[in-house]
């Protein structure tokens, strides 16, 4: 406390970057189609998964150092999407975690998937490991699972930090079909060089809808693109305020910047 | 409706109403200026909130240790498959808990002592400033002298338990201590027996000023400060640090060293699977990165001198634009899903994917 978080242009902005949201979620949910460009990435997991199965070895799947926090509910879509297969086909599934809250909620989303699934016999509360809380820990067990299960598929799924490349080398000594998702851009080499698919950044929050085709993901999806569409025409506008204002800087336009930075006191006291 | 499934969608509408107030509590923190949270309240009230979420999140904790010894102690007692690493885990874990748990304790009973003399020295402060105001209404305070005479005999007290624990560190400690260490004790030492005479001779007939009381106040918290440096030094040389430091230094630290070391040689190994060159993409990527690792090494000198400007342009241009797009991109992911979060239309959605 005690900081000025917010400005009005941040109001202004977060509604116009989640009102085309709310906008088709709302026609998703009455029923109109929203199209889906294909990512190469997710339709591994289903072939990764049927290839665990085919091959009798289990399935891994791990949320990294993912804390509470937008991006695991983006890797739950997908986990429970993996849980749910996974018990159809009656194949074994890890969940490795580093994280105990995440841990917690992890374990609710499998046990849930298997219920869907008609397998609630087949959930193993202990598939859910807790690894450590301290990162080249969780990283060496996390190897150590690997080499001893024999995982036929793993997916990373999540944040990863320096350990990325630890863990997905492991997936890939023990010949496991790999598929990695980060949100943060420094890991993106590290899957690419080593994962057998990797999906980048915001692909990770598409996974899930793309999986389920659940109306209000997909909307949302949908809405989702409508805000960058928004953003990338705030980085025009925004160029070219600042090519005209060193071109002109007698007739300079207050760019976007500092019109967002106006504090609500500007409502009351006037634009300075 | 069955009684289960009543009580079900009570549980889930407290979720979401639960969700939903902690999430607009948190939105609105960020978003209204802070003169309005100040004139609501909430200014005050925010570091308890924030101290709620903490224990919270301290109690899940508990929930990963539950975990591990449900996993491995299931193991163990059944002797099922690789149960040896399951109790090298738990023998681990049980022995790094009890020997931090026990090097806590060590560490907490050393800054009691000098908080002892750091509440005489806060006593001397309230003593001086008690009278120089008028108590509070329903507030009865014994006289000056009285709590002089007070100050006086706890100091004494604590002097005498001082120098006796001072006479044991003497006889054992020294011992145990490298040379340059042991003159400091020696110095230490002299200093606080030095400063113990002084304390236990001291009457409150010298504390006739407030800036007598004030410095005795300051001499006691000097004294605590010194006392504490001595029994450091002999917690340091104590068994249960150095079981802590064999346990945190000597194993974990150089283990997760050795974890970490593992990336030079994955990096070497994943970089010659990614730069086989199959696809045009590949043979880009190649390019790139031999130009960058070019421009990054003297030998560049001996190709071309624009090598380092070419990798710095790869690494500032087009680098940074692809990193900036992809965080833009998660970004405004992270909001939506955040959103959709807040108002639980996420969390419904798990056990009712249509498209399984």
């Amino acid at each position: 406390m005690g900081v000025e978080h917010s400005t009005p242009g941040i109001l202004l902005l977060l509604l116009g970057f989640l009102g085309p949201v709310v906008f088709l979620i709302r026609r998703a949910c009455r029923g109109e189609e929203i199209y889906v460009k294909r990512i190469a990435g997710v339709d591994a997991v289903n072939e990764a998964i049927g290839r665990s199965a085919e091959l009798g070895k289990p399935v891994s799947f791990t949320t990294g150092l993912t804390s509470v926090s937008p991006v695991l509910y983006a890797c739950l879509g997908v986990l429970s999407h993996v849980a749910y297969r996974a018990a159809r086909f009656r194949s074994k599934l890890i969940v490795p975690q580093y994280n105990p809250e995440a841990m917690a909620i992890v374990e609710d989303v499998v046990r849930d998937s298997y219920r869907d699934a008609r397998r609630i016999s087949a959930f193993d509360p202990q598939s859910i490991v807790f690894l450590s809380e301290s990162q080249f820990a969780f990283a060496s067990g996390y190897m150590g699972l690997m080499h001893r299960e024999k995982v036929g598929s793993a997916f990373l799924f999540g944040y990863f930090a320096a350990e990325s490349l630890i863990l997905a080398e492991a997936g890939q000594q023990v010949g496991a079909l790999q598929v990695a998702a980060s949100v943060s851009p420094e890991q993106v080499p590290f899957f690419i060089c080593t994962a057998d698919y990797t999906l980048i950044g915001e692909e990770l929050y598409a996974s899930s809808a793309y999986l389920s085709r659940e109306p209000i993901q997909l909307g949302s999806l949908a809405g989702q693109d409508i805000a960058k569409l928004l953003f990338v025409l705030l980085i025009v506008v925004g160029s070219l305020i600042a090519t005209w204002n060193s071109i002109f800087p007698e007739a300079a336009f207050s760019n976007l910047g500092t019109l967002i930075r106006y504090p609500w006191s500007s409502l009351w006291e006037g634009v300075p | 409706m069955k009684s289960a499934e009543v009580d079900e969608s009570y549980r889930k509408r407290a979720i979401r109403a639960v969700t939903f107030l902690a999430g607009l509590y948190f939105f609105l923190e960020f978003l209204l200026p802070e003169s309005v949270l100040q004139t609501l309240g909430v200014s005050a009230a925010h570091s308890h909130i924030s101290t709620g979420f903490i224990v919270v999140g301290t109690m899940a904790f508990g929930l990963g240790i539950i975990n591990l010894f449900r996993v491995h102690g299931t193991k163990v007692v059944f002797r099922r498959k690789d149960w040896a690493f399951s109790f090298a885990l738990l023998t681990g874990l049980i022995c790094m808990m009890t020997v931090t748990g026990l090097d806590w304790l060590s560490g907490l009973s050393v800054t009691e002592k000098n908080a002892e003399y750091r509440n005489l020295g806060l006593f001397t402060e309230a003593i001086v400033s008690d009278a120089g105001s008028s108590p509070e209404e329903g507030r009865v305070l014994p006289p000056k002298q009285v709590r002089l005479a007070k100050l006086i005999e706890a100091s004494h007290r604590l002097a005498q338990e001082t120098g006796s624990s001072l006479d044991v560190l003497t006889d054992a400690l020294p011992s145990q201590l490298k040379p340059e260490k042991r003159a400091l004790f020696q110095q230490f030492s002299s200093q606080l027996r030095g400063r113990i005479t002084t304390i236990v001779a001291m009457t409150p007939q010298e504390l006739s000023s407030d800036e007598e009381i004030l410095s005795f106040g300051r001499y006691l918290n000097e004294t605590g400060v010194l006392y504490e440096k001595l029994l450091r030094m002999d917690y340091d040389v104590s068994l249960i640090k150095k079981v802590y430091l064999f346990f945190f230094e000597g194993l974990f630290v150089s283990l997760g060293s050795a974890m970490f070391s593992l990336l030079g040689v994955y990096i070497a190994s994943a970089a010659y699977r990614a730069f086989r060159i199959k696809t045009v993409e590949s043979f880009l990527m190649m390019m790139a990165a031999l130009l960058v690792m070019l421009g990054q090494i003297p030998f560049y000198e001996y190709i071309s001198g624009d090598l380092p400007a070419v990798r710095q342009w790869l690494l500032e241009v087009p680098n940074t634009a692809a990193f900036r797009a992809i965080k833009i991109g998660a970004a405004i992911a992270g909001l939506v899903m955040a959103f959709r979060m807040w108002f639980s239309i996420e969390s419904e959605s798990f056990s009712q994917q249509g498209g399984k």
